[in-house]
């Protein structure tokens, strides 16, 4: 806006030159300069892997054999002798490990998002103590994955675990459960290991929102006598539905990553097994980098797919409220 | 029947005393204005009035029932908020209508009432739109929407018109009064500015760090300020006042020795006055006359011209000032000394502790300005 008034408060200086004055072409310069060290520093740690692991992906590399691979085109992918299939998408594993990180991703962020919504509502209102709750909440999001991973495995052990043990005295179970070994189990507890790790981030992002709010609106509403719970539907869920939607998309980005959580709670298990520890085997346990490389290249892709679904559709439904 | 009754109420936020025992009885389909310095506890006798906050002790009557214990939705009041709060996400047609959905009125009663509110307030074109598509004036208007469509018994004003400009602000307060004639409800109304208590209230509560100083038609404030701080606080420019001593207690009147030797013989009441006593005297601006020889003299520091009239600030020496308000414009220049009468008539005598002494004169306050002739003081 100051751009535009500066502009038209000096034509003398402004030498058109395809629709732009010299003015702008020095802020632009200006601008390239100032986000060139960023851009420098993306393309050396992000670009450079990510295009190097696109190219491992046509080779044929394994990790002894680095220095010497072939380029064997769309093999890693899909490829087929003799009439037989092969390749990254006919491998039923491969697939599964895709279900399970979808599966995960949708269940874990629905709980997060609806229990951070509550969490957050709850730290919202004025209570003794609420200073402390808040600092308190962040501490599982604070603690490293490996290290509450690993607190959890040893609390669901089977035998010695501290939750059979409870449940068991409360005679809730008969027997002792293998939270992490059982096919029944062990997906919903890698799920119920993230809840409890993640939620307080949630919260956070969701409490930032709430706070944001007018509190004028809440008095308003109780003078209309509106009922706390439509309040709650009507007045504060479209208006936190813009923060909500990017709390969303961030903690999906994250799970459909998911590997420290679930690589520590169930090491390969073919049950839980997500894309990242699908690609991390292949690479390392079996050496095929080039097999791995397309594994990584794909999971790129399914979550570059996935964002830019989720944000489409955000942005029409936003605009479609807001506008 | 809707009057509000209020019942030594008292506020406190933690250890903070706001509100320090207030007693008001609001007649049903009285118009009353709260005035008072910033902080002095208006807005929180409105919001205990309305229900957001609790009361910490005392009794708060609505139509002759006892209220304090009752959500603000119960208390038949509408409440229109200075900052407007309207609902950001809702049209105007939503944000009247979100209320009257939840008192269970059928689609067609809230259209009917959602579209009667918005013909009267003319913003039936705006009903489509959001609030920050809206000018303030539209927005506040629709904020008093969505009070009328309450239909309440009592509705309640919290500085509704400051963030409006001045040509609107006249405006609106007409249409508020206009607003006033025809629901005939009782109405509360906060304000900082004075012409807008003035010419709104029928009667105005002067608040002062959370307690009542006077309640009175405003012609009463104007004229028969209870005290200093209402004397001081109704009219605008301030009242002028200068400390003197008692010269003489009579039957009809106290005769004053202003600092300078000169005296005012103001007709109030001598009860329990002393010769000798500290008194503070009162003028208004318009009051004070210039003159040849008057009862003071000064030296005119600033010229403030405003068209139908112009103010002079007098300095009369001891670091004292007096304000002088002359119609037209302006024969003084700045620097000039002039002689000032004070007409014992138009003056106000205060007692030590700020209380004012009773005027004489029952029947009313002469309301002509003082001719030139008729400054005959000694
Ligand atoms: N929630 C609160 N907690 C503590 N003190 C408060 C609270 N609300 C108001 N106060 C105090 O109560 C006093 C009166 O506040 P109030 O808002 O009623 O003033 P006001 O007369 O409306 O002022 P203004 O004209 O500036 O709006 C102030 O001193 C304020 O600091
Ligand atoms: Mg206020």
């Amino acid at each position: 806006m100051s751009g535009a008034a500066l502009q038209a408060s000096a034509p003398a200086r402004e030498t058109m030159r395809g629709g732009r004055s010299s003015l702008t072409r020095s802020r632009v310069r200006a601008a390239w300069i100032f986000i060139a060290p960023t851009l420098i520093v993306l393309i050396l740690i992000a670009g450079w892997p990510l295009a190097r692991t696109i190219w491992f992906s046509f080779t044929d590399a394994s990790l002894n054999s680095l220095a010497d691979y072939q380029f064997i085109g769309f093999e890693n992918y899909v490829a087929n002798y003799d009439g037989e299939w092969f390749g990254l998408l006919t491998d039923p594993d491969w697939w599964h490990s895709v279900w399970n990180t979808v599966w995960f991703t949708a269940i874990s962020v629905s709980i997060e998002t609806v229990l951070g919504t509550i969490v957050a509502l709850i730290l919202n209102a004025s209570f003794p103590g609420r200073g402390i709750m808040r600092a308190v909440i962040l501490i599982p999001w604070a603690i490293p994955t490996v290290v509450s991973a690993r607190m959890w495995n040893w609390m669901l052990h089977d035998q010695f675990g501290v939750i059979n043990d409870m449940l068991l005295r409360l005679g809730l179970i008969a027997a002792p459960i293998t939270w992490t070994a059982s096919p029944d189990t062990a997906l919903w507890t890698v799920v119920m290991v993230d809840v409890w790790k993640t939620t307080p981030f949630m919260a956070l992002l969701i409490l930032a929102a709430l706070q944001m709010l007018p509190g004028d609106i809440y008095e308003a509403a109780k003078v209309d006598g509106v009922h706390p719970v439509k309040v709650f539907f009507r007045v504060t869920l479209p208006l936190i539905k813009p923060a909500l939607l990017v709390a969303v998309i961030f903690r999906a980005l994250d799970a459909l990553r998911v590997f420290d959580l679930i690589y520590v709670l169930t090491a390969n298990s073919r049950d839980t097994m997500s894309m990242s520890v699908f690609a991390r085997q292949q690479l390392v346990d079996f050496q095929e980098v080039g097999l791995g490389s397309a594994a990584s290249t794909l999971i790129f892709l399914i979550i570059a797919l996935l964002v830019v679904i989720t944000m489409v559709a955000g942005q029409v439904r936003l605009s479609g409220e807001v506008r | 029947m809707a009057d509000v009754v209020l019942k030594n109420v008292r506020k406190s936020f933690g250890r903070a005393h706001v509100i320090h025992g207030v007693d008001l009885a609001i007649g049903d389909g009285e118009f009353i204005v709260f005035v008072g310095p910033s902080g002095c506890g208006k807005s929180t006798l409105l919001r205990l009035i309305a229900g957001l906050e609790d009361i910490t002790s005392g009794d708060l009557f609505i139509g002759g029932e006892r209220v304090n214990d009752l959500a603000p939705a119960k208390r038949g009041i509408a409440m229109v908020f200075q900052s407007y709060a309207l609902y950001p996400h809702m049209n105007v047609y939503d944000n009247m209508a979100f209320g009257l959905e939840m008192a269970k009125s059928s689609k067609a009663e809230i259209d009917a009432k959602v579209r009667a509110a918005a013909r009267m307030l003319q913003i039936e074109t705006l009903l489509d739109r959001k609030p920050r598509q809206l000018s303030g004036g539209q927005r506040q208007r629709v904020a008093i929407g969505r009070a009328i469509v309450r239909d309440p018994k009592v509705f309640l004003f919290d500085e509704p018109l400051s963030n409006l400009d001045a040509a609107l602000r006249v405006q609106t307060r007409i249409e508020i009064a206009k607003l006033h004639t025809d629901t005939r409800a009782t109405m509360i109304y906060v304000t900082h500015d004075q012409v807008e208590a003035m010419t709104l209230a029928d009667r105005i509560v002067v608040l002062n760090a959370g307690r009542i100083e006077q309640v009175g038609t405003p012609l009463d404030l104007y004229h028969r300020p209870a005290n200093l701080f209402v004397a001081g606080f109704i009219g605008s420019p301030q009242m002028n006042f200068i400390p003197c001593t008692v010269a003489e207690a009579g039957q009809d009147g106290i005769e004053a020795r202003l600092p300078d030797g000169g005296t005012v013989t103001v007709p109030v009441s001598s009860e329990g006055v002393r010769a000798g006593a500290a008194v503070t005297l009162g003028i208004r601006p318009d009051h004070v006359r210039l003159s040849g020889q008057g009862t003071l003299t000064g030296r005119i520091e600033l010229v403030e011209e405003l068209g139908e009239n112009h103010l002079l600030y007098v300095n009369v020496g001891r670091e004292r000032h007096l304000t002088v308000r002359e119609p037209g414009d302006a024969r003084h220049e700045v620097g000039q000394e002039v002689g000032l009468s004070l007409d014992g008539g138009f003056c106000h005598l205060f007692r030590e502790t700020g209380e004012a002494l009773p005027l004489l004169k029952p029947a009313g306050f002469p309301t002509s300005r003082p001719s030139a002739a008729s400054t005959s003081i000694a």
